[in-house]
């Protein structure tokens, strides 16, 4: 209940106005009242159907238990890659203002790759300042994916699997081959 | 009444929307023109004849859109007309309202999809419709849900920021459509560029809606406009105890539409306006709930509204000092003057007006009281702006 904690103190100013009974009868509604909430809540509950519908193709995404703010992902290692077979499973984490600031997105499985560095945080465009609220978390797995396909080595999270990247591909295609069979299988 | 027979073996929804109609549906020519749209025309001083030569004038026209109706028209032209005549004397009847949006075109040609669907779509449409339907009066939802095309239409007119149908969009000048609150916020939290394509937008600010975009949405989704509106209005009340600058402006807006509310009609929206009052006051759940219990018996109705209204208005009095706290506090400001004063004599002339729907008897005794109140708070509120001003 990330967002729920976050938003309490923006709750009505009137709480001493109210009397007490309503307010703890209130209190697992009532913060769904609130704009910002419920705006980003059931933004994520409409994600999770469209994305339930239609998920894009090697991808799967769900909320982790009954809190919809914490989510948990998985991607396949695309074939052609030094990642194929392998499973990655991701965190998606939304914070209160979802559609307006980027999702946290961390890798749970150890990958070698140049933009995802030694804790799982990647460095991806759309999650930091080219985020758009018109992006969901579909767009989001599909972009994740393509740095499968795609390593960007001029903006590294990994410097040295960048400069390897950039230095000898055959040999950071082997050691990426490697850290899947070993941690995403 | 071949039709009549296969549609009721089609789907649930089907059959409700087909049963609500008000007249015989099992007319095959029923579904040839909507009533709605024969009332529509009807007031523009068309008669049956002519709607029937104008369609077919408009067939002959080469364009490519209304070829498509050329052949429901064709189809459904022969068993029409046996049962023309029957038809128009019962529309006449009926009045509908001409606001509603005439979608005859696809109306036919869903009507003639839907039995032949085998069993998979068609429960797939079930399922799809069957919530829509639960939700409206029966009478709108006769165009609405049973449309093929509803499911995109819907994806196309939502907004990409809340993925649910626009409120009241507006259109970028790089031609992309928001809902007007979203395009504003995402201009202030992420920066004045499109969502989508990320052109810049010249100013976030001046967002207008796109009124035609407005319209077309708000007659093809009465019901999540509706919801929407709803929603609003509720938020609209907990900002407003916030920030009592915005509340004037607010207060107006809500003031307006709900004095209009109560002029059109009593029965069924005055629980939902209860339930707004009660939002207003800070305490929605539990009162709203205490009011249509209250709405639903009558005895325990007196009762339960007075208690009620003592727990309004103590809450009231609680709001008042605080207003009053927080416009000392803050330089008094001609704004929040206004949006308190509105505020409050509106309070009272909610209440006055609740009376009058609950308990008839009680009604006359209340509404004096009230408007003493009323007249009383009014009173207090001239003397502080005036003392205010004379300082």
């Amino acid at each position: 209940m990330v967002g729920n904690r976050d938003h309490r103190p923006s709750l009505p100013l009137f709480s001493g106005g109210r009397s007490s009974s309503s307010t703890s009868l209130a209190s697992p509604t009532s913060w769904a009242s609130t704009t910002s909430v419920s705006a980003s809540g059931k933004r994520i509950q409409r994600e999770m159907t469209e994305f339930n519908l239609d998920p894009p193709s090697d991808c799967s995404a769900g909320p982790k238990g009954d809190n919809l703010y914490h989510w948990f992902a998985t991607i396949f290692g695309p074939p052609g890659t030094p990642y194929e077979g392998g499973i990655f499973f991701l965190d998606i984490i939304f914070p209160s203002d979802y559609p307006f600031n980027p999702p946290k997105v961390v890798f749970k499985t150890r990958i070698y790759h140049c933009n995802v560095d030694s804790t799982g945080n990647v460095s991806l465009d759309i999650l930091k300042d080219n985020w758009s609220p018109a992006l969901t978390i579909a767009k989001v797995l599909i972009a994740v994916k393509s740095i499968f396909t795609n390593p960007n080595p001029y903006d590294p999270n990994a410097p040295g699997v960048a400069h390897l990247y950039l230095a000898d591909r055959a040999k950071h295609d082997e050691i990426a081959a490697e850290w899947t069979l070993r941690f995403a299988k | 009444m071949v039709q009549e027979g296969s549609t009721t073996s089609a789907s649930e929804p089907e059959r409700r929307t087909i049963e609500s109609k008000p007249l015989g549906i099992g007319n095959d020519a029923e579904s040839f023109l909507s009533p709605r749209f024969k009332s529509a025309a009807a007031l523009a001083g068309w008669d049956e004849e002519a709607l029937l030569i104008a369609s077919l004038v408009v067939d002959d026209t080469p364009e490519r859109e209304f070829q498509q109706k050329k052949r429901s028209v064709l189809q459904r032209k022969s068993p029409a007309s046996g049962s023309r005549r029957k038809r128009k004397t019962s529309t006449s009847i009926i009045s509908i309202p001409v606001t509603v949006l005439d979608l005859d075109e696809e109306e036919p040609t869903v009507k003639d999809e839907a039995p032949k669907q085998d069993p998979e779509t068609a429960e797939a449409e079930v399922k799809k419709s069957d919530s829509m339907v639960e939700q409206k009066a029966d009478d709108s939802s006769l165009s609405c849900s049973t449309l093929p095309c509803m499911d995109k239409l819907r994806e196309e007119l939502s907004c990409a920021i809340c993925l649910e149908i626009c409120f009241e969009p507006s259109t970028t000048p790089c031609g992309h459509s928001f809902c007007k609150k979203c395009l504003r916020s995402a201009a202030d939290k992420c920066g004045k560029r499109c969502p989508k394509c990320r052109q810049l937008i010249s100013n976030g600010r001046s967002c207008t809606v796109n009124t035609v975009l407005w319209n077309t949405i708000q007659l093809l989704f009465p019901q999540e406009v509706e919801a929407r509106k709803e929603a609003k209005e509720s938020n609209s009340h907990e900002k407003k105890i916030q920030d009592p600058e915005k509340a004037f402006y607010s207060s107006l807006e809500s003031y307006n539409t709900r004095a209009t509310g109560m002029l059109s009609m009593h029965g069924t929206s005055s629980s939902r306006r209860r339930g707004q009052i009660t939002v207003q006051e800070g305490d929605g759940e539990r009162d709203s709930r205490m009011m249509q219990r209250a709405a639903s018996s009558n005895a325990e109705s007196r009762v339960q509204s007075r208690m009620h209204r003592r727990s309004i208005r103590a809450m009231r009095m609680a709001t008042r000092d605080a207003d009053v706290r927080s416009s000392r506090r803050s330089t008094p400001d001609q704004d929040q003057d206004a949006a308190l004063a509105l505020r409050l004599q509106r309070e009272e002339f909610l209440e006055a007006f609740r009376d009058t729907t609950q308990v008839q008897t009680r009604s006359s005794l209340s509404l004096t009281r009230a408007n003493l109140r009323a007249i009383a708070s009014r009173a207090a509120i001239n003397l502080r702006i005036s003392g205010r001003q004379n300082l």
